[in-house]
C-alpha cells in the first residue's frame, strides 16, 4: 500500500497538502454554492422542484470536485480549474439573475 | 499517473477518515441503535403495557386535551402503534401577546396516555429517542453546532468511501480472506470484508444522511430562487400558516370516523399523526398524515378536515419529482417503513458500518506502530490517537450499556432523572477515556 510517509514530509511537503486541503474543503464548497445556485436556476422546473434536484445533487458535486482537487497534477491545475469554474459559474449566475426571471 | 491516483486517495482516505473516524463510529453505532428506537424506548418503559385500538385511543386523547388545555395553539397526537404501545400527546401553549415565548421543560407540554385517555405514571427517561437525537444534533452542544459538525462528518465520510474503493482495489477480490491473529493483515480483512459487505448501504447511508440536513448544509439551490426560506416552506407546505381564532366557540366533531376516511384514502395505510389547531374554536382543523410506517417517502401524505363539521377541506397535493426524490432519500435513511427482516439487515448493515470505521482507525495505529523509530515509546501524536481510539471503541459501547442500566437503577423519584441516565453515559465514556 502505497501511503506516503507521516512523519517523514518535508515543510515543503506538509504546506502542499494543506494547500489542497484548503482549494479542496473551501474552494470546493464555494464552485458547489454556485454550481447549485445555477442549476436551480436553470433547470426547467418549478423554482421548488429545481432549488431541491439541485440541492440533492450538491453533496455529489462537492464529492467529484474533492477527489479531483486531490487528483490533479500540479497546484497550478488546481487553481487554474477552480478559477475558470468560479468566473464561469459566476457569470451564468450573474447574468441570469440580471435577466430577471425567478425570484 | 494510475499509481499516482491511487497513491493520493489512499492519503486522502487516511486522513480524512481519521479526522472524523471518532465521531464516525459515535454517529454509526447510535444510528444503528436507533433503528430500533421505539423498542427501546419499550423495554426502557416496562410500565406500559397493552395494545390499545388506535381510533378510541386518539378519540381518549382528545378528551383528555379537551379538558385540559382547550385554550392552546395546537394539539398534536401520535396514536398508538404495533410498534408504541402508548398514545403521545404534546401541545402548543396559547401565545401572550407582546411576550415571546418561554422555553418548557418537556414534561409541561406532553403527556404520555393509554388506551383510555388517562395518564400513565412512568419512569422518567427519553429511551431509545435519546439515541436518535444523539445521532445527529450530540449532546451538551447547542443543536445546531451539532448539526454542522455532523454534516462535515458525513462528507468526510463520503469522499473516504470513493477514496476507499481506490485505496483498498483489491477488496472485491479480497473479500472471502479474514485471516485471524495476523495483526495488521487481520484488522485489513476485517476492515475490508465489513467494508464490502454493505458498500452500497454505506454509500447510501451517507449520502441520504446528507439530504435529511441538506438545506441547511446547501441552502444556495433555496436562496438563488426565494428571497428567503420561508417563502420556500410555504410554497412547499402550503396552508400551515397560522389563522387567527374567531372566538366563536365550536365543539370537534368525533375523530374516528375522520380517521377511517383518511386510512381508505390512502389505499387502508395508517394514520400516523393527527394535528389539530385552534381547538374548541369554529376556525379549528384537523391535519392527520400517513403512517411513515407504510410507505418509503418520509413526507407522508396529510389530509385535512374542518374541526367543527368534518369536511374535508384539503389534501396535500401532488409532488413533483425532485421532492419525491427528496423523500423517498430521507425515508430510506430513517427506515420507518421497514419490516422486521428488513429492519435487521438494516441493524446488521450499520454494524458492520460501525466495525469498518472503528477497524479503519485501529488500522492507523497498528500500521504505523511498526514503523516508529521506536515501538516502545511512541511519539505523543501516535500515543494520542490510540488512547481516543480506544476511548471511542469501547467507551461508547460501555456507555450505552450503563445508560441502560442507569435505566433500571437510578431511583425512580430522582430529580432529572432522565438527564442522569444521559449523564451516567458520558460519565462512562469519559471514564474510559482516562
Amino acid at each position: 500500500m502505497a501511503v506516503p510517509p507521516t512523519r517523514t514530509g518535508s515543510a515543503r511537503q506538509r504546506l502542499h497538502v494543506l494547500a489542497r486541503a484548503i482549494a479542496a474543503i473551501i474552494g470546493g464548497y464555494v464552485v458547489t454554492a454556485l454550481a447549485v445556485a445555477c442549476l436551480a436556476r436553470l433547470l426547467p422546473m418549478r423554482p421548488a422542484e429545481a432549488s431541491i434536484a439541485a440541492t440533492l445533487a450538491s453533496f455529489a458535486i462537492y464529492a467529484g470536485i474533492i477527489v479531483a482537487i486531490f487528483w490533479a497534477k500540479s497546484m497550478l491545475r488546481v487553481c487554474m480549474g477552480l478559477g475558470s469554474a468560479l468566473l464561469l459559474l459566476g457569470a451564468a449566475l450573474y447574468l441570469s439573475i440580471l435577466t430577471g426571471g425567478r425570484l | 499517473m494510475k499509481e499516482s491516483f491511487r497513491q493520493s486517495m489512499a492519503w486522502l482516505h487516511t486522513w480524512t477518515g481519521l479526522m472524523f473516524g471518532w465521531l464516525l463510529f459515535a454517529m454509526f453505532l447510535t444510528g444503528t441503535a436507533a433503528y430500533f428506537q421505539q423498542e427501546i424506548s419499550r423495554w426502557m418503559r416496562p410500565e406500559l403495557v397493552a395494545n390499545a385500538d388506535p381510533a378510541s385511543a386518539t378519540q381518549a386523547a382528545i378528551n383528555y386535551l379537551q379538558a385540559r388545555q382547550s385554550d392552546a395553539e395546537s394539539w398534536f397526537i401520535t396514536p398508538p402503534s404495533a410498534r408504541n404501545p402508548a398514545t403521545e400527546v404534546f401541545w402548543q401553549p396559547k401565545k401572550v401577546e407582546g411576550k415571546p415565548p418561554t422555553r418548557r421543560k418537556r414534561g409541561e407540554t406532553s403527556a404520555m396516555l393509554d388506551g383510555g385517555g388517562h395518564p400513565v405514571t412512568i419512569r422518567e427517561t427519553r429511551g431509545g429517542f435519546f439515541l436518535y437525537r444523539f445521532h445527529f444534533d450530540l449532546h451538551y452542544m447547542p443543536v445546531i453546532w451539532a448539526r454542522y459538525l455532523v454534516g462535515v462528518a458525513a462528507m468526510f465520510m463520503l469522499v473516504a468511501i470513493l477514496s476507499g474503493i481506490v485505496t483498498h482495489k483489491k477488496i472485491f477480490a479480497d473479500f472471502f480472506m479474514l485471516r485471524f491473529g495476523k495483526g495488521q493483515r487481520s484488522w485489513l480483512d476485517a476492515h475490508n470484508v465489513t467494508a464490502v459487505f454493505a458498500l452500497p448501504f454505506y454509500l447510501i447511508i451517507t449520502y441520504t444522511g446528507l439530504v435529511t440536513l441538506a438545506t441547511q448544509y446547501m441552502p444556495w439551490g433555496v436562496m438563488a430562487n426565494y428571497a428567503s426560506p420561508e417563502t420556500f416552506f410555504e410554497e412547499l407546505f402550503p396552508g400551515r400558516a397560522d389563522v387567527p381564532r374567531s372566538g366563536v366557540a365550536a365543539p370537534l366533531v368525533s375523530v374516528s370516523p375522520l380517521m377511517g376516511i383518511a386510512s381508505r384514502t390512502w389505499g387502508g395505510a395508517a394514520v400516523g399523526s393527527i394535528q389539530v389547531t385552534n381547538p374548541g374554536d369554529s376556525t379549528a382543523a384537523i391535519t392527520m398524515t400517513r403512517s411513515a410506517s407504510t410507505a418509503i417517502g418520509a413526507r407522508g401524505e396529510s389530509i385535512v378536515f374542518a374541526g367543527p363539521s368534518g369536511k374535508l377541506l384539503d389534501r396535500h397535493a401532488q409532488e413533483g419529482g425532485a421532492l419525491a426524490t427528496q423523500s423517498v432519500m430521507v425515508g430510506i435513511h430513517a427506515g420507518r417503513f421497514a419490516d422486521w427482516a428488513l429492519r435487521w439487515l438494516y441493524f446488521l448493515s450499520g454494524i458492520g458500518g460501525t466495525i469498518m470505521v472503528g477497524s479503519g482507525l485501529v488500522l492507523w495505529t497498528v500500521k504505523r506502530r511498526a514503523k516508529l523509530p521506536d515501538p516502545m515509546q511512541p511519539h505523543f501524536g501516535f500515543r494520542l490517537v490510540e488512547r481516543l481510539n480506544i476511548a471511542a471503541i469501547v467507551g461508547l459501547p460501555a456507555g450505552l450499556a450503563t445508560y441502560f442500566m442507569a435505566n433500571r437503577l437510578l431511583p425512580l423519584a430522582m430529580a432529572d432523572r432522565a438527564e442522569w441516565e444521559i449523564n451516567s453515559l458520558f460519565l462512562t465514556w469519559a471514564g474510559v477515556l482516562l
